[in-house]
């Protein structure tokens, strides 16, 4: 959890602006974080995985553009490097464009038993 | 085979053992006359016989039948320990102990539990013991049973897990007869393990028997518990008692556990008080309720925070002093830590970077003060190293933390005055609002994938909850730790949950789970286990043993097919050395062909559904197979999970 958090407090440091984030195809975006292997850790919605240390939830990130390609190309902790080699310019742009079409969080209101839970 | 009529004085045995056992100590046994005496041998049938020298001889002393043995004393000895089951896979070098468990025993208290593996059997004394407090018992050859229990064995002394293993080991090499019987027999059996086994001994009689039974139990029992071993012979177990009269077994003695030094307990106290923000981090400390209830005491004493580092059920999670899903937050604030029976204190102040350059980095403030309270600081063994990096604390006080919680909430209280008070009620507001984030962050973080296939983790954990809440629940396993129970449960009694495997040797699970449930089934909770595919993998024939025995319990796949932990270990290589992830599943997969665990599960007699893929599915096949476990059967739901 606290390297998660450490995680998040830099990225979320990092200045970025709408106009750097190209254009992405999130279809090939969803091929590739498959295949890339990305939803091992992170999930394959995006939720996130606790249990691997820094593991974010990714879905819908609110991570800018720079930061997102920063911690694929020289990861800050224990993630897995995404070289060039790797993984294209063109390929990290639809990740990323498939992590902002994720559905995301729904409101807990309507999942009951998330709340019936802890009456 | 019939059975025999009581004509040889067994139940006379038993009875005077009975007595003595009343008494916790004495002689045992008040028939003995011609205890040691072989009874007549059986006639010859008739037959031709050679000759008429022959014919006239008398009978070779060659006695054929007994009227007691060294087993029906060592069962006795075990019903005065109050022994209730003993698991075991069945050995010829332990045959003569087994038939007076099932007989002369009565096959209860000691209850006789088959196992499929050694291994199996280990682990549900190791699950066992975790809820019940007192160990079974397990039987077990030496050499290859020996070697096939030795990984639940090195489990439960990492976990500090008290567990009582008897050997059979064939001792006089002139009474071997077979092959097998050579191979199965070790001058000193124990070697194999020593490093990972708290106490063992060999006895040469059945006197040193009764002594170091009695002595295994003291060892095994005082913190820091751990296994004990003890082998023995064949022929003790099997052969007539010599001189009865003779045998006495010790009382069994009472143990008070080592409570931390007053002046160092004082000091502690007063760091706390003083302290702006002391947190507490506990991992193996409750044993008991009284263990909890102590901890909530000291916590509300002093209105910090606490963390749950997992190693027992130690705090309600529904408490706002829980903060252990902020530990990075707590811990970076700190200026007093308090650790106790804490295992990995460095890992817990430090971040730790698995990278080309191994990093460590404090998360703590400097000049944070750092205390322990734990009873490893009396244990000395080195080879095997699960005693983890060091950490320089401040200050070590050498006792048991349960124990010494009590002495620990008097001095703090003593030290609060009014200033304090009021200081930490104000800490109290800010720690509350704290979790109640916390708690609104998680339940979010649980509608991600909500409706995905395959299942998510927070989704499976919230369908199963939702269905025990109004049990006795009691969590008795969860492989690979998923976090969701500890942010979605209320756990709020120590049976709600045992902690883990201790050396992190997977196969604990499955078993470890079931002895657990086994102890549950007797307060008639309702024991539910999170299993890993690749843990059941390891020894799927604990699932005979749940049916078998009609143990209640619901095993929940967490079926992502793969030894997970390992394929990202591997990926993470792939990706380090430049080649990409695309052969990261090349021997961290279980598929083609994917395992159906539910019919592994139904071909043993479990109640079993799935795969579930569709997560609409989950909740109804839940709630029949948890309607089977509440009939007092085991059952197991086979769901299909994303990895993490």
């Amino acid at each position: 959890m606290r390297k998660m958090l450490l995680a998040l407090m830099m990225m979320a440091a990092t200045p970025a602006f709408a106009q750097d984030v190209p254009k992405g195809d999130g279809v090939n975006g969803k091929k590739v974080y498959l295949a890339d292997g990305c939803y091992q850790c992170h999930g394959r919605v995006g939720q996130g995985g606790l249990m691997t240390g820094p593991a974010p939830i990714l879905a819908q990130t609110k991570m800018p553009y720079a930061a997102f390609k920063r911690q694929l190309r020289n990861p800050i902790n224990d993630m897995p490097p995404y070289p060039e080699t790797l993984l294209s310019e063109k390929e990290l742009a639809d990740i990323y464009a498939f992590l902002q079409a994720l559905p995301g969080r729904r409101p807990v209101k309507d999942i009951p038993i998330l709340n019936n839970n802890y009456n | 085979m019939s059975k025999r009529k009581d004509a040889i004085g067994r139940r006379g045995f038993l009875k005077g053992a009975g007595a003595a056992g009343a008494a916790l100590g004495g002689t045992v046994g008040t028939s003995a006359s011609a205890a040691a005496q072989p009874a007549q041998p059986a006639q010859p049938a008739a037959a031709p016989l050679p000759n008429m020298a022959a014919e006239t001889m008398p009978p070779a002393p060659d006695p054929v039948q007994q009227s007691s043995s060294g087993g029906d004393f060592m069962v006795d000895v075990l019903k005065m320990l109050g022994v209730d089951y003993v698991t075991q896979t069945p050995a010829n070098t332990f045959r003569g102990l087994h038939e007076a468990i099932i007989n002369h025993g009565g096959n209860k208290a000691p209850e006789l539990l088959s196992c499929t593996h050694e291994e199996i059997a280990v682990a549900m004394a190791h699950g066992y013991v975790k809820i019940e407090g007192k160990p079974l018992a397990i039987l077990c050859q030496s050499t290859v049973g020996l070697q096939h229990a030795a990984m639940a064995l090195y489990n439960a002394y990492c976990d500090q897990a008290p567990v009582y293993m008897i050997l059979g080991n064939s001792v006089d090499a002139s009474k071997r007869l077979f092959s097998f019987e050579w191979s199965h027999a070790a001058i000193d059996p124990a070697v194999i393990v020593r490093d990972y086994v708290k106490w063992d001994d060999q006895p040469g009689s059945l006197q040193h028997f009764a002594e170091s039974a009695m002595r295994a139990w003291k060892i095994a029992m005082t913190p820091p518990m751990g296994p004990v071993l003890l082998s023995l012979d064949s022929e003790m177990q099997e052969n007539p008692i010599p001189n009865r009269a003779a045998l006495s077994v010790p009382p069994l003695t009472r143990v008070a556990f080592p409570q931390g030094d007053s002046a160092a307990v004082a000091e502690t106290a007063g760091l706390l008080v003083k302290a702006e923000n002391p947190v507490i981090v506990a991992d193996r400390l409750a044993r008991t309720q009284g263990g909890m209830d102590r901890l909530v005491e000291l916590a509300e004493t002093l209105q910090c925070p606490v963390i749950d580092a997992g190693g027992r059920s130690n705090f309600p999670t529904r408490h706002p002093l829980n903060h252990s899903g902020r530990s990075g937050a707590v811990l970076a604030q700190a200026d007093v830590i308090l650790g106790l029976e804490l295992n990995d204190f460095y890992g817990t102040t430090h971040m730790l970077s698995d990278r080309i350059e191994r990093r460590t980095r404090q998360i703590t403030k400097p000049g944070a003060r750092t205390i322990s309270i734990s009873a490893s600081d009396l244990s000395g063994k080195s080879n095997d190293q699960q005693f983890q990096r060091f950490q320089a604390v401040d200050l070590a006080i050498a006792a048991d933390g349960e124990t010494t919680l009590p002495a620990l909430i008097e001095e703090v209280k003593r030290g609060i005055d009014a200033a304090r008070k009021t200081a930490f009620d104000a800490r109290r507001k800010r720690l509350e609002n704290s979790y109640h984030t916390m708690v609104e962050q998680w339940k979010s973080d649980a509608t991600l994938g909500w409706d995905a296939s395959p299942i998510t983790l927070a989704r499976l954990c919230a369908e199963l909850y939702d269905q025990i809440k109004t049990d006795d629940w009691s969590m008795v396993g969860n492989g690979i730790r998923v976090t969701w129970p500890r942010r979605l449960w209320n756990f709020d009694k120590t049976y709600r949950w045992i902690g883990s495997s201790g050396g992190a040797g997977v196969g604990y699970n499955a078993p470890a789970s079931l002895g657990a449930a086994l102890a549950n089934r007797k307060y008639g909770r309702l024991s539910v286990s999170i299993q890993g595919d690749g843990d059941l993998m390891f020894c799927p024939g604990t699932l005979w043993t749940a049916a078998h025995h009609r143990i209640p319990i619901l095993y929940v796949m967490h079926n992502n097919r793969a030894w997970h932990q390992e394929l990202m270990y591997v990926q993470a290589m792939c990706n380090r050395h430049g080649r990409g992830v695309e052969n990261a599943h090349i021997g961290t997969t279980i598929d083609d062909p994917n395992i159906d665990f539910a019919m592994m599960a139904k071909s043993m007699g479990v109640y079993a559904e799935g795969p579930i893929t569709n997560p609409k599915d989950l909740a109804p096949a839940l709630k029949r197979a948890l309607a089977v476990v509440r009939k007092g059967q085991p059952a197991l739901v086979d769901v299909i999970t994303d990895p993490r």
